[in-house]
């Protein structure tokens, strides 16, 4: 077997060190945008107390040194963020387990097909399915130790963008990075392979597995979410918002409206704010404002007007969110990558089942 | 036997190596191989011949398993191959058309994938017969010449020692030197294993002096089934206007220089004795045998002259 599976790399050579180059290439370059964003070591309370580009504006007091280095810090840090390398990384991050998936799948089966090969294996072989085991074989151990760095890479990434996230139970691009990676190039790989071994041609299989790989994979999280993550956030306690501000930590799926603690349907929240809208939108002096000298300098006007604000006994309908908390990371996870799995698992029955009936040419 | 003027012919030996009864194959609309009947003996050199088109690869394809009959029976050593493919292959040596050979990968690769394959798959023999031919087992196979190509294939068909060898025209693509070494190797690998081969070629002067039996296949048919010493003895060749006495006739066609109409005739004694008394006309070549009874497979109008 494993003479077999060293000849499968060797005849697919292009491919292989294609997917070692591409990989490689993406998992380095992730780190590479991660350590360049670690690398500006910006304290955590300046995100927090970051006040934009353009801080100070004119008219603003000009603030102490230690506040203009913490907001120059975080610029330097946004530009990264928001620079065409690392947009990208994050792109081929994204895309690298799917492209890496088609280009070693298609060519498995089809090119023996096309070249005239598949004869001479299968003659020679008798079990055409313990051929293939063979060459699918390879694939797996190609892709799952470069979809493992390039996932990892894809979280310390994550880590650096988002300062004190806990990349492990947030869900910040939960479904481009970590070991979910490994079973979205395990799925593509299956369906080009089996796509090749029943058009036993590379190319159209190749054009045919981007587009549908690229339809599922646009669909997928919102597939998850409406299908399969709805019925347990359903089940779960309302989400607690964290104030977290960096990346999102958990999968908000629906919001109940609550008015004096009773559950109210949108049309009656929405018959509450008709109800109400003299009082809300009335302006009331607010009576602990003080004047704000950078507000207005008109001449005259001595009592400033703030934003409306509601009476204070006017209690507003009460938005909860529910959904999948950050803490289920890793069971959320296991979930997609077990359906991702047993995609494959069945793509990759068809394969085996249609190699053993297809003609050789 | 053939539904044809052959089919008189009895199998050579009673112990056959490939054996297909009523074998069909269409594909749509087009009959590939009709209800064909054939017995290839065990220890046999056997020429399959015919044109284009007449269902020669189709028949090995039915053998090797690429293609299920759509009805009749074929079996390999005894084994159906389409029932219990990996029990058949085992039994089978295969030769394609076309050298097929994996781009990239050594001679000496190839050797290694056969072995890791077929767990029967013996590297010396292989390895021996390229040598002998003088190809570099490091040298990338696709690389080689045609010649080379072809003996590559040739030499792993027959490291795994398989009792049948089934060669699809292997020889098409070949020249003239590169056949004969082709030739060569096969007889002396069967000759020294005492395996059966059975050689598909359209040209007649390629498997002339290798082979010991001639099967002619034309539209699908089996047009003539016999030892290649009796389809030479058993036939005549006159012009069309001038038969042996008692002789059937087969089918006409051009002599050669375009300018006769040459008539093939069966002897009655169709076992392959001389007839008493000297029958008229020339002794058939096996090329001439070959065109008689492709004519008459296809109708003689479209090859007389007018």
């Amino acid at each position: 077997m494993l003479t077999r599976i060293w000849l499968t790399y060797k005849h697919h050579r292009f491919e292989t060190i294609a997917i070692l180059a591409v990989c490689l290439g993406v998992a380095v370059a992730a780190l590479i945008e991660a350590f360049r964003l670690n690398s500006m070591n910006v304290p955590f309370h300046c995100f927090q107390d970051y006040r934009g580009p353009y801080y100070p504006g004119p008219g603003q007091p000009v603030p102490d040194a230690a506040t203009l280095k913490c907001n120059s810090l975080v610029e330097g840090f946004q530009g990264i963020l928001q620079g065409v390398d690392m947009s990208l990384v994050r792109g081929l991050l994204v895309f690298a387990p799917i492209l890496a998936g088609i280009i070693v799948g298609a060519p498995l089966v089809a090119r023996e097909i096309e070249q005239g090969t598949a004869p001479l294996s299968w003659s020679l072989s008798g079990s055409r399915r313990r051929w293939l085991l063979g060459k699918v074989l390879a694939g797996i151990l190609l892709l799952v130790p470069m979809m493992l760095a390039v996932g990892f890479a894809a979280d310390i990434l994550q880590g650096a963008d988002s300062p004190g996230l806990n990349v492990h139970a947030a869900f910040e691009s939960y479904a481009s990075r970590g070991v979910i990676d490994v079973f979205w190039a395990l799925a593509a790989f299956a369906g080009t392979f089996a796509l090749g071994t029943m058009l036993g041609r590379t190319l159209p299989a190749i054009i045919l597995a981007l587009v549908v790989c690229f339809f599922v994979r646009v669909a997928w999280e919102p597939a998850m979410n409406h299908y399969v993550l709805w019925s347990f956030a359903k089940s779960n306690p309302p989400l607690t918002i964290n104030g977290y501000f960096f990346g999102q930590v958990d999968i908000p799926l629906y919001e109940k409206s609550y008015i004096d603690g009773k559950e109210a349907t949108s049309d009656e929240v929405q018959a509450w704010y008709i109800r109400n809208e003299p009082a809300i939108d009335a302006p009331t002096p607010d009576p602990n404002a003080t004047p704000n000298p950078s507000a207005s300098s008109a001449p005259g006007q001595v009592v400033p007007v703030v934003p409306a604000q509601p009476p204070a006994d006017l209690a507003f309908p009460n938005y909860v969110s529910y959904g999948i908390p950050g803490a289920w990371y890793w069971n959320v996870v296991a979930l997609e990558s077990g359906i991702l799995l047993a995609g494959s698992v069945f793509l990759g029955a068809i394969a085996f089942v249609w190699v053993d009936r297809r003609r050789p040419y | 036997m053939g539904s044809d003027a052959g089919a008189s012919f009895a199998p050579a030996a009673a112990s056959a190596a490939l054996v297909a009864h009523g074998l069909s194959k269409r594909f749509k609309k087009k009959v590939a191989l009709d209800a064909v009947d054939l017995q290839v003996p065990a220890g046999s050199v056997t020429a399959l011949v015919g044109p284009n088109g007449a269902g020669k690869t189709t028949l090995i394809r039915v053998c090797m398993a690429f293609e299920r009959p759509n009805s009749g029976r074929v079996a390999v050593d005894g084994v159906d191959p389409w029932k219990h493919r990996s029990e058949a292959l085992r039994r089978v040596g295969y030769v394609p058309q076309t050298p097929a050979v994996y781009r990239g990968l050594s001679v000496e690769d190839h050797l290694s994938m056969a072995r890791s394959l077929h767990s029967g798959f013996d590297s010396e023999i292989a390895r021996r017969r390229l040598d002998q031919l003088g190809i570099p087992l490091d040298q990338r196979a696709d690389t080689l010449s045609g010649g080379q190509a072809a003996q590559l294939g040739l030499a792993v068909a027959l490291g795994t020692r398989a009792r049948i060898l089934l060669l699809d025209e292997p020889l098409a693509n070949l020249d003239p030197l590169a056949r004969r070494e082709f030739i060569q190797v096969l007889l002396d690998a069967v000759r020294t294993e005492g395996s059966t081969a059975l050689l598909s070629s359209h040209i007649v002067t390629d498997v002339e002096d290798a082979c010991d039996r001639l099967v002619i296949l034309g539209g699908g048919k089996v047009r003539l089934d016999c030892p290649l010493e009796e389809a030479r003895r058993a036939h005549r060749l006159t012009e069309i206007d001038a038969p042996p006495p008692g002789a059937t006739a087969i089918g006409s066609f051009l002599g050669k220089g375009g300018q006769k109409v040459m008539m093939l005739w069966k002897l009655e004694a169709g076992d392959g004795a001389e007839p008493a008394g000297a029958p008229a006309g020339e002794s058939a070549s096996l090329e001439d045998v070959v065109l008689g009874y492709l004519a008459a497979g296809r109708g003689t109008a479209g090859l007389q002259l007018n």
